[in-house]
């Protein structure tokens, strides 16, 4: 957490040191799914946040997890928090790293790129390349990717008793807007 | 003793110093790979666990089984993408690297893209390899290094600490590390646990120079390591020291591309320098290709399961026979065509006996040298006919007149063995030995061992010796060969009288009545297992053991039965020389292979004794070239690999992993096959079988055969390969099918078929039977119905009434009471005509209830009455069984009380498609007791013409009967 915060913070001051391109996420929302066969749960948050230095390829993005919202049941979110990811002892998921290919943000266009970064869920950090469609248009970047959690990735066990209700595998969703600074 | 009265001081013809890298043998052939006149670039090599070789081109993925290349199937045939990697893991999955930085793998038996959610490389794919996890890893252009791991794709790149993000090329080291070639060190790559660690070697190290283009892995976790610049050296993983070969030193070679190391030499393609071979036995640095000079550009060294090496060139691919031969051209022609024998040394000089004397060779790293001992005695027209060096390192040259010399190898000073009269001026065949034993044998039935002893260190000392002139069955002829084995026998071959065997102080004699189709024997051998071989004129070579003899000749594999010499190599295997090269025979399998003009190899000396064996095992033989030396290699495949490349169902690829069963229309099959041999494709002979229908094998060169309508039933179609004409060992491939019968040929279908037909036919009979029971119980019924109605109609009673009304009314009103009478009449008579009627017309039947209830009205005047409310169509169309109405109404009259307080009142009408028949129920106070049979025969009656059920309501104040309307007649 508090290393997570400190990368967060480090990324904040040199952007207020940089005077490169420089984005910040304006619109940000996650979305995941767990499909199992005999449920299917589903939230979203419009709490993410996030920065991406365009020059040096680095970002850090981040979302509160107790901003979820839309599960089968009140109940639901609250074994979301409590038990399953533990909300108070870890409050926060991110992501921040670098991207790997070379990309020109000053041209309008559609990329795809992939970024190689560290992924932080329930205080356990794993490294991973995502891919995502980069949109740029009059300077604004618009970022939509979609990839998959394991849930024994990041230490969140599937009691047998839920066995059949919950994925190993989560689908995240995210789409983000960010301006220039 | 005049022993040394004739020391002929040697003459020094002329050191012949080489050039600093000694030219070799290249025997090489090269293949192009092209469509529509279009040449594609071959960018990489890979050779499969089936021994396949791979070339990824720049036109796709192509399969080369020495003579053709064949495009591999992707799964969009219009995809034509550049390959740059090819990789087969440890269940056999092909993996495909492309210069987009694209991945392809077989999915559902098709090779297709394949994009891992983490995306590909924008860059191109450089290699792939396996690590001691099972984990795939690849290396890329420019982005660093991947790799999979638990359902995730990582990256090593500068965050991790790798030094270059263009890495050439990994390889694993013994420890799991994955060690990876960039232009900037060499970075060794761990991913123990979860923790990922790169650690780089560079100069500090004690590499030569940054620039890495080549890892070759060496054994015992050493690596070979190409440079740029540099040449190579050889790093040790373990000991992390880093040497460079003697001959490595100031490279002169330029830019290595791909290294190779092989189980005796280094094989280093390069950039300018064509193609390089380091020695790993002495050390020496040769170049390849020194004649071809447009072989540059040289990379991707891949040696096959045959030990032949391939390489890419410039816009071809390469094979050379690799370590198998090599070309030392020592002499010209006008010295060649004076060599009758060789010899290799015990330091590897070579020896070869010429006009007049000896030449001997001495190779080595930097030069040739050449050195002559001449024999006086020896003038042009003296053969020299053998050559042997004793266990005191003395050479022994036999000739033809003047019978034996013994020469010191180190001074060159001889003399001739003229302590033996005997081979005075003989001449002699051939000379050879075993431990202390010299044996030699010549025209004129001369044979002679020498026996060894200290005292023959230097050749000043008389030779011990034994003469065997009369030997039993040989008596004058020739002997070509006296051998002594290692179980101390005594080997005569003769040139017409067959074997004889010196044993224990017995001769032992084979000739035509052992079996011996032959009786011109001319040399021996002894393999590793005691076996004892040799050759004959014409009848191919024997092998001798346990007693027994037995004969390899063409139909055994034999190329050429005018065979030279035999001899037995390194390994073990018999190597049986002919003019145009060597068969390799291995005695365990009787599987032979063949290295002739086709792989390089001039033509052959074809002098019994030209040939020799070093002190490695290798073979020399002495060609037109120069001496060719044949070095087995340990672990190589000696026969064609039989695969079945596809099977095609009317042209179209099948699955051959998993479906075998198809349909009975499904019955047009090709198989498409190889016997995988790259040293010599051409010679492939294919024999196949389709069990089911072929009774035998069939031979073919073809590689694909059709098989149309098959019919429906179980197949196996075998086939196998060879290189000669005995598939005694062939390797075979199979494949197993099934071809169904059409459904209404199966066994369920005809079982089904015959129950159905018995059950339509039980049904059908249950069916008449039940018919015939209903027209019976008709029958029955209605005789029934007739008997209770002529029962009630002569019921007196009914009689009694109709006549006490009839009086009634002749005493009243005459006139009324004939028409009583009539209308009676006409009542019986209805009842005699409808009697045999199944059913009449409504119609009719009103009529006749009407007459009968004329009758009844007589009797009880306004107190009965009757209301008929029915159409005149239903009168036609709706069918009752005669009577049926009659008898309701007077079932009615007979129950009911009927007076003028209470007057029965009976309505007929149609209701529903029912025939309505209600009356009021007016109690009588004593009950006509009827049977009620009446009422249940119609009811009967009824269930028999209709499905409809007749009821009958009673709810006190009514009775209702409702009957059926009938609608056609039955």
């Amino acid at each position: 957490m508090l290393k997570k915060l400190t990368i967060f913070s480090g990324l904040l001051l040199l952007l207020s040191f940089s005077m490169q391109q420089d984005y910040k996420v304006t619109a940000g929302s996650i979305a995941f799914r767990s499909d199992a066969p005999l449920e299917l749960i589903k939230a979203q948050s419009s709490d993410l946040k996030g920065l991406f230095l365009a020059d040096k390829k680095q970002f850090a993005f981040i979302v509160n997890i107790k901003s979820f919202k839309g599960f089968n049941s009140p109940l639901q979110q609250e074994h979301f928090n409590e038990n399953y990811l533990e909300s108070n002892k870890y409050p926060t998921a991110s992501f921040e790293g670098k991207i790997i290919e070379d990309i020109d943000v000053s041209k309008d266009g559609e990329y795809v790129i992939r970024a190689k970064g560290n992924l932080s869920i329930h205080g356990v950090v794993q490294e991973r390349i995502i891919k995502s469609e980069i949109t740029v248009k009059n300077g604004n970047i618009s970022i939509r990717s979609n990839f998959t959690v394991l849930l024994a990735d990041h230490n969140i066990p599937i009691p047998k008793v839920v066995y059949e209700k919950l994925a190993s595998e989560i689908k995240v969703d995210i789409k983000a807007d960010l301006i220039k600074k | 003793m005049p022993l040394l009265k004739r020391i002929t001081a040697l003459i020094i013809i002329a050191a012949i110093v080489q050039q600093s890298a000694a030219q070799d043998f290249s025997g090489f052939k090269a293949f192009k790979i092209s469509e529509d006149n279009k040449v594609f670039k071959i960018n990489t090599l890979y050779k499969n666990s089936e021994g396949y070789i791979y070339a990824g081109t720049t036109n796709g993925l192509y399969t080369f089984d020495g003579k053709n290349f064949t495009a591999v199937h992707f799964l969009n045939p219009a995809v034509k993408d550049t390959v740059t990697a090819i990789f087969q893991d440890n269940t056999q999955q092909l993996w495909v690297g492309f210069k987009s930085g694209k991945l392809a793998k077989k999915i559902n038996g098709h090779l297709q893209y394949f994009e891992p959610e983490e995306g590909t490389p924008k860059v191109a794919i450089t290699a792939f390899l396996q690590d001691k996890q099972n984990n795939i890893w690849f290396a890329t252009n420019g982005e660093g290094i991947y790799y999979f791991s638990n359902k995730h794709l990582y990256l090593l790149n500068e965050a991790e600490g790798l030094s270059d993000k263009y890495v050439h090329t990994l390889a694993l080291a013994a420890n799991g590390d994955v060690l990876a070639a960039t232009d900037q060190g060499i970075n060794i790559c761990s991913i123990a646990g979860s923790k990922k660690t790169v650690q780089v070697i560079g100069p500090k190290n004690g590499l030569p120079d940054y620039y890495i283009t080549a890892i070759a892995p060496a054994g015992n976790n050493t690596f070979w390591i190409g440079l740029q610049e540099k040449g190579v050296c050889l790093y040790n993983h373990t000991t992390k020291q880093i040497t460079i070969p003697a001959a490595a030193n100031q490279w002169p070679y330029g830019q290595v591309n791909a290294l190779l190391g092989t189980q005796n030499s280094l094989w280093i393609a390069t950039q300018e320098s064509s193609l390089l071979k380091l020695s790993g036995t002495n050390g020496s640095m040769v170049r390849v290709f020194a004649t071809a000079t447009d072989k540059n550009n040289l990379n991707n060294l891949l040696q096959d399961n045959e030990g032949n090496v391939w390489m890419t060139g410039a816009e071809e691919l390469i094979a050379t026979t690799g370590d198998k031969l090599s070309l030392l051209p020592l002499y010209n022609k006008a010295v060649y065509e004076t060599i009758h024998t060789i010899l290799s040394d015990y330091q590897n000089n070579i020896w070869v006996g010429t006009d007049g004397g000896l030449i001997k060779y001495t190779v080595s790293n930097i030069k040739t040298a050449t050195t002559f001992f001449r024999v006086k005695e020896l003038s042009s027209k003296t053969d020299i006919t053998g050559l042997y060096q004793d266990i005191y390192h003395n050479i022994w040259i036999s000739t033809m007149g003047e019978g034996i010399f013994v020469m010191d190898a180190a001074t060159g000073k001889y003399r001739n063995i003229t302590e033996n009269p005997r081979l005075k001026k003989a001449s002699l065949l051939s000379i050879t030995g075993y431990g202390n034993t010299v044996c030699a044998g010549g025209l004129e039935g001369v044979a002679t061992i020498f026996q060894l002893t200290e005292i023959n260190k230097t050749i000043a000392a008389n030779y011990a010796f034994t003469n065997y002139d009369s030997i039993p069955n040989v008596g004058n002829n020739y002997i070509h060969s006296v051998f002594k084995d290692s179980r101390g026998r005594i080997w005569f071959g003769t040139d017409g009288k067959g074997i004889t065997v010196l044993q224990n102080g017995n001769f032992l004699h084979y000739d035509k009545s052992n079996g011996l189709k032959d009786e011109h024997v001319y040399s021996f051998t002894e393999d590793a297992k005691g076996r004892i071989w040799f050759n004959t004129k014409d009848a191919g070579i024997y092998s001798f053991a346990d007693g027994k003899f037995k004969n390899y000749a063409t139909a055994e594999g034999i190329s050429d039965l005018k065979i030279t010499s035999i001899k037995t190599d390194g390994l073990g295997n018999i190597i049986v020389v002919n003019e145009k090269g060597i068969d390799i025979l291995n005695p365990e399998s009787g599987l032979i292979t063949y290295l002739n003009n086709a792989q390089g190899i001039g033509d052959v000396n074809t002098a019994i004794e030209s040939t020799a064996t070093d002190s490695s095992g290798n073979i020399l033989l002495s060609t037109e070239n120069g001496i060719v030396m044949y070095t087995p290699i340990a672990n190589t495949v000696q026969q064609p690999k039989t695969i079945i490349n596809s099977v095609q169902l009317f042209l179209q690829p099948v699955d051959t992993s998993g479906m075998h069963q198809f349909k009975y229309d499904e019955n047009g099959f090709t198989f498409n096959f190889t016997g995988l041999y790259y040293t010599n494709p051409a010679e492939v002979h294919y024999q196949y079988k389709l069990e089911g229908w072929d009774t035998s094998w069939i031979a073919t060169k073809d590689q694909s055969i059709p098989f149309p309508n098959l019919r429906p039933g179980t197949y196996t179609f075998h086939v196998r390969s060879s290189l000669n004409e005995n598939f005694q060992n062939a390797s075979e491939s199979t494949y197993r099918f099934v071809i169904s019968s059409p459904f209404w040929k199966r066994w369920w279908f005809i079982v089904l078929s015959i129950l159905s037909g018995a059950l339509l036919m039980f049904w059908y009979m249950k069916w008449r039977e039940k018919n015939i029971t209903k027209m019976q119980l008709l029958q029955q019924e209605k005789i029934q119905f007739r008997f209770e109605v002529l029962r009630n109609q002569v019921n007196p009673h009914f009689l009694f009434n109709s006549f006490n009304t009839l009086i009634s009314a002749i005493e009243e009103n005459p006139k009324t009471a004939v028409d009583y009478v009539e209308q009676l009449s006409e009542f019986f008579r209805n009842i005699v005509n409808y009697r045999d009627k199944d059913v009449i017309q409504l119609g009719e039947e009103i009529n006749l209830l009407k007459t009968y209830f004329y009758l009844q009205q007589k009797r009880y005047g306004d107190n009965l009455k009757l209301n008929i409310t029915i159409d005149e169509a239903s009168k036609k169309q709706i069918f009752v069984p005669p009577l049926t109405l009659q008898l309701l109404i007077e079932n009615a009259i007979k129950h009911n009380a009927v007076s003028k307080e209470t007057i029965l009142k009976i309505d007929l009408f149609l209701q529903d498609h029912h025939l309505v028949v209600r009356n009021n129920i007016n109690p009588k106070l004593s009950q006509q007791s009827g049977t009620g049979m009446g009422l249940q025969n119609i009811i009967n009656r009824y269930n028999i013409l209709s499905k409809d059920p007749v009821v009958v309501n009673n709810d006190k104040k009514y009775f209702t009967v409702l009957l059926p309307a009938l609608k056609q007649q039955q």
